[in-house]
């Protein structure tokens, strides 16, 4: 618990000078900390303002560089081709900052820590793992989620749901499941733990299973597993979640099925 | 794509409040606007650029680097880098002159941090122990660097050596702790402390 407390105190925040300064130990450290400043928005401020000091800094040191430079730094950018401007995830960063920076987190930080420590141990506890072995499990799911970056925010912002929920259940085929869900969000992210590897290039394929039977939409595809590591497969998040909705989970052919082909070794209800 | 639109409204300055910093104070959003340009192609806009951050982006590297020559191929190599990355420059991330500046110190530091450059630099820099007389070496009669000057006079010995170390050295806060003998806690600390007092200093014009 103590760790997880720490990755979210005033321990981090502070280096926010050193990281302004690029003076941390290593690109782990690095990363760590700019993973940090997705989810701390006051953190990022700060480090933006002094990143200007930086700025400043460099400049009191100008000196001219040899004249010669010119000439090959713009014969150079002539001969080279630059980047296309990345569309998608462009967007995708102006779109998540007009509701993320609306989050009062301040507010949220302790109660999205609670949040991620609790759904840690539940499924600690859950999955029967000795007491001395809780804090590897932990840093085990901490490092699942940090592989995630991409999805990151979203799967955050389910965990920071006011509404959220968790869910465990053990598969037929051994190993065990556990949603966490926001119904206001229509969100959900699973992730497992041991369940038996596949073969033959199977895949684990996730449903979302409405109560009505008559309806053609009944049984949704969630996504499917990603390989484990140690395991455990880090999360995976799904969407369009109805109330009343089961979550499945079957093996099928290489690339997923559109609908389920064999048994469902998972069959879990979900919290409304 | 509404951001190489050159009729785009001011960027927002950032939420820490430090609307100036010197060089900047006139010219940022001129430079933000140079590097749309920029990302779109445009070669003499990418001329103004090199004419405005050059001399910055050269001194911060040749301050951690030392060595001339290597100060110039990496110079070389981070304004061509800008020149091809401008597509991805954000100012809702900060200004152009901080972008470019930062890209020149982290490629410095990651010269200096790759194993086989160390050594070499070990004894280039055996002589290097006094980072106040170097800033105020490179003093000229600029109205920025007094101001960057006034304002690192401003900070206690440890806030200012820490940072001039770490940022002009190229120390990580590890090794300035080492180097200053305090404690791990104590230089994350005084780093930042600093560099509060900094950002407010340069703030008041």
């Amino acid at each position: 618990m103590l760790r997880i407390t720490n990755l979210f105190a005033h321990d981090l925040h502070i280096l926010t000078g050193a990281y302004a300064l690029d003076a941390l130990e290593d690109a782990a450290e690095q990363d760590r900390f700019a993973r940090h400043l997705r989810r701390c928005s006051a953190c990022a401020a700060e480090v933006r303002g002094l990143r200007e000091v930086s700025t400043a800094l460099a400049f009191a040191a100008s000196a001219e560089p040899p004249r010669e430079l010119r000439d090959r730094v713009l014969a150079g950018a002539a001969r080279i081709r630059q980047l296309p401007p990345e569309v998608s995830s462009h967007a995708k960063r102006r779109r998540l900052p007009a509701w993320w920076s609306r989050i009062p987190w301040t507010i949220w930080m302790p109660r999205l820590a609670t949040v991620t420590a609790v759904i840690a141990v539940v499924a600690a506890v859950v999955l029967g793992v000795a007491q001395s072995d809780t804090e590897q499990r932990l840093n085990q799911a901490r490092a699942q989620f940090g592989q995630v970056q991409a999805r990151e925010q979203a799967i955050a912002a389910v965990l920071a749901a006011p509404d959220v929920r968790s869910v465990t259940g053990p598969t037929s085929a051994g190993g065990t499941t556990t949603v966490v869900l926001s119904a206001a969000l229509r969100q959900l992210v699973v992730s497992t733990s041991g369940l038996p590897a596949l073969t033959d290039g199977k895949v684990y394929q996730l449903w979302l299973i409405g109560p009505d039977v008559t309806k053609a939409t009944v049984i949704r595809s969630a996504g499917l597993l990603p390989l484990a590591a140690l395991g455990l497969t880090s999360p995976v998040l799904a969407s369009g979640l109805v109330a009343g909705d089961k979550l499945g989970l079957t093996v099928e052919p290489a690339g997923g099925s559109k609908q389920p082909t064999t048994t469902p070794i998972l069959l879990l209800p979900l919290p409304a | 794509m509404s951001r190489v639109d050159p009729t785009d409204p001011p960027v927002e300055q950032s939420a820490a409040g430090l609307s100036s910093v010197p060089s900047a104070e006139s010219g940022e959003l001129d430079l933000d606007r140079l590097l749309r340009r920029v990302a779109r192609g445009d070669q003499r806009a990418f001329e103004q650029v090199y004419d405005r951050l050059s001399r910055p982006a050269y001194g911060v590297i040749r301050r951690v680097l030392r060595d001339p020559a290597q100060s110039e191929e990496v110079t070389q190599e981070v304004l061509l880098e800008v020149w091809r990355t401008a597509t991805r420059f954000d100012p809702a991330l900060g200004g152009a002159a901080t972008w470019v500046l930062t890209i020149a110190h982290r490629r410095a530091i990651d010269r200096v941090r790759a194993a086989a450059a160390a050594a070499e630099r070990e004894q280039k820099s055996a002589d290097y122990h006094a980072p106040r007389d170097e800033v105020v070496d490179a003093v000229e009669a600029s109205l920025d660097r007094e101001r960057v000057q006034r304002c690192l006079g401003g900070l206690t010995e440890v806030q200012r050596e820490s940072i001039t170390l770490a940022y002009y050295g190229g120390y990580t806060y590890r090794q300035v702790a080492a180097l200053l003998g305090v404690t791990l806690a104590a230089i994350k600390t005084r780093i930042r402390d600093g560099l509060i007092r900094m950002r407010d200093c340069l703030g008041v014009s």
